[in-house]
């Protein structure tokens, strides 16, 4: 396995130009939410000032002859023009920093404006310092500079050509110019402690978060490399695995080389005896069916074939790794079909699944050769006892639970040095076996993703316990 | 297990492209064009509101043939109102300050304008309701606009103040911009002349609507 988790702060975005990115994206955020407030003030400010000119001041008159009155005019049209480009430009590009400072200048030219809609009512004056507030909600201490010059400069040009306009007289003393903008500067100092603070909080807070998000970068590569390392694990034993089961294979090979070289010699030598006795002039006339050698020799080659090919088709059940093809099937009559192809002679067989038993999924041939396969020990282990009996129970099935099958034999029972080994292959404790049996036991119930376990008691019997899990149901169900 | 890994690995934060901040010539020009216009209009606005008025002269005498009592003890103080004018809601807020101010020491008139061919209803306007809320002051209808014709007063908003011998001490307005509250050299010239009978200014420009003057009436 070549994955080593590598998890050094070195490989990871630095915190610091995260945090950076972070900032910038919360504070595009915050230019863009204040971006469309303002947008809808400044259309709200339009209305307003129309219809404030309509109320308030709808006509000119000279004696009975009236006409539009300026500040209608002056409304719709200088109005327009304050809120129409902020509103465009924030429609096409909210956030993008012109917007701000297009937006402050219109919005104390609308303090202008609306001090002359309302005809120079002190109250009117309160919307400048209102909107100076408002504008620090960009946190951007540079908007509040355009927003003041404009102020700045409107006192200063009309106080220059029109004084009274700004100050009520003619000649004002020259500090009355610092003392309107004293009020203003000393808002703007509060604003700009404002927005620096709030940039800073801003600023803090994108740090912490991306000290989170470094954290959770780290903690999501080491999943994934733990992932990668999970992987190769499960490649590298399906491939030790793999070289077991070869290497079992030819262990196999040479252990059923020697199991099937005796009942080979052995159907050899009858097969010579029963050709010499077919062949030999010496036996002419002599029929053979009158030898009882020959049809005793007969019998045993027979038996022998039979044993050959009991050893060659373990051989292959083993060997053969085949995917359960998963369908519905009963357990009751999966059972009693397994009990018919298995001669039972000397040992009671019960078949006591009940047969409203819910159906779970599984592939059938397998699952019979297994069953066939348990059963056959069972009865095996309990032949010679007068009252030697194998039962195969089960249980659940409904809902979430698992299916437990249970094949319960009460014969010899098997120590524990024994119970440990016997799903291993080529172990055997019979004359005759090939240790191939329970082998393909195992195998197949785990390819079933069932899981299989034994329990023995020397002189009362084994107990072989397969779970089927309920997804095997629910794969059934539909 | 790995399929369950992998799949709780799909929070991960994504970087968010941030939009082009560039400011152009273009935007320039745009932004530049759109201030001028701005200021074009303001300046519109401006000339406008700045623009007094026209101002009749104002007879040295209170007129004996004049219908306004005047007072033999303390200054008397006339304002000539177009009932429907908007500026005049300044010059009577002024008003309003100036007699606050004044103490009770001034007894103060309000003339509303009637042209000859409407009858009294034409002058009672929320105007009218604000003048007669002011205490101190007496409203008048002025029919055929004779009073402001006889005291020279043209535009709405037109004030004229006598000393308790009936000698002219101020004509003009007392705002400093047609429909503009606040401070003006008139009202300070007026608030100084009732204190203290003197003022660096007897005149000042009146701002509002134009007062149907029986001649110009005729013009028309």
């Amino acid at each position: 396995m070549d994955a080593v988790l590598d998890t050094s702060a070195e490989r990871f975005t630095p915190a610091s130009e995260r945090a950076e990115a972070l900032f910038q994206e919360h504070l595009f955020e915050v230019h863009r939410r204040a971006d469309i407030m303002f947008a809808i003030l400044m259309a709200v400010q339009w209305v307003f000032g129309v219809v404030l000119s309509l109320v308030v001041s709808p006509w000119a008159w000279e004696g009975k002859v009236r006409s539009v009155h300026v500040h209608v005019y002056a409304a719709v049209i200088l109005g327009g023009l304050l809120s129409g480009l902020p509103i465009a430009m924030v429609m096409r590009r909210p956030g993008w920093v012109a917007n701000r400072y297009v937006i402050a200048v219109s919005q104390m030219l609308w303090s202008a404006l609306l001090i002359h809609l309302t005809g120079g009512r002190i109250e009117t004056h309160f919307h400048v310092f209102v909107s100076l507030a408002f504008l620090s909600f960009y946190r951007d201490w540079r908007v509040l500079v355009p927003a003041t010059i404009v102020v700045a400069a409107d006192h200063l040009i009309r106080g220059l050509l029109w004084p009274e306009s700004v100050y009520g007289i003619l000649f004002p003393e020259w500090w009355r110019f610092l003392e309107h903008a004293f009020w203003v500067l000393f808002e703007d100092i509060v604003l700009v402690f404002a927005c620096l603070n709030g940039a800073a909080e801003l600023r803090a807070a994108t740090e912490r978060r991306a000290q989170v998000e470094i954290l959770s970068e780290i903690d999501r590569t080491k999943t994934e490399e733990l992932a990668t390392a999970l992987e190769a694990l499960e490649k590298s034993q399906e491939a030790r695995m793999r070289t077991e089961k070869l290497a079992a294979v030819g262990q196999l090979a040479a252990s059923v080389g020697h199991e099937l070289r005796n009942p080979l010699a052995a159907v050899r030598n009858a097969a010579t005896y029963v050709q010499r006795r077919v062949t030999d002039p010496r036996f002419a006339g002599q029929p053979a069916s009158a030898d009882p050698k020959v049809a005793e020799f007969m019998q045993l080659m027979l038996r022998e074939l039979d044993a050959s090919s009991k050893i060659i088709a373990d051989l292959l059940d083993f060997a053969r790794e085949r995917k359960p093809a998963m369908n519905p099937c009963p357990l009751h009559p999966l059972v009693q079909e397994a009990l018919t192809v298995i001669p039972q002679i000397g040992v009671r067989v019960v078949n006591e699944v009940p047969e409203d038993l819910p159906v779970p999924s599984l592939d059938k041939d397998q699952f019979r050769q297994i069953l066939v396969n348990l059963i056959q020990n069972g009865m095996e282990a309990a032949s010679g006892k007068p009252d030697a009996q194998v039962i195969v129970r089960a249980e659940g099935g409904g809902g979430r639970a698992p299916w437990v099958i249970r094949i319960i034999d009460n014969g010899t029972g098997m120590p524990r040095e024994v119970l440990e080994k016997i799903f291993q292959p080529l172990y055997t404790t019979k004359v005759k076996g090939t240790g191939l049996g329970l082998a393909v036991v195992w195998n197949v119930v785990h390819a079933h993703k069932a899981t299989i376990e034994a329990k023995s008691e020397e002189g009362k019997g084994s107990q072989f316990i397969i779970a089927l899990p309920a997804a095997a149901g629910a794969a059934a169900a539909e | 297990m790995t399929a369950n890994l992998r799949a709780s690995m799909n929070w991960a934060p994504k970087p968010r492209a941030m939009p082009d901040q560039r400011i152009r010539p273009v935007h320039w020009v745009i932004g530049l064009v759109w201030l001028v216009a701005v200021l074009a209009c303001s300046v519109l606005l401006w000339r406008y509101k700045s623009a007094p008025g026209p101002a009749g002269a104002a007879p040295p005498r209170w007129p004996v043939e004049s219908t306004i009592e005047r007072s033999h003890e303390e200054p008397t103080l006339l304002l000539f109102a177009h009932p429907w004018c908007p500026c005049t809601r300044a010059s009577l807020g002024e008003l309003a300050v100036i007699l606050s101010k004044a103490n009770g020491h001034v007894k103060a008139h309000v003339l509303f304008d009637r042209p000859a061919s409407e009858s009294d209803d034409w002058t009672q306007t929320d105007l009218w309701r604000s003048a007669t809320a002011i205490p101190g002051v007496t409203a008048h209808v002025d029919g055929d606009g004779v009073e402001a014709h006889r005291f020279g007063a043209e535009t709405s908003g037109h004030v004229v103040l006598y000393d308790a011998s009936g000698a002219l001490l101020f004509a003009g307005g007392i705002t400093n911009a047609r429909g503009h509250a606040g401070d003006s050299e008139g009202r300070r010239a007026v608030l100084s002349l009732i204190a203290t009978g003197k003022a660096n200014r007897s005149v000042a420009p009146t701002f509002g609507c134009t007062i149907d003057k029986p001649e110009l009436a005729e013009k028309r």
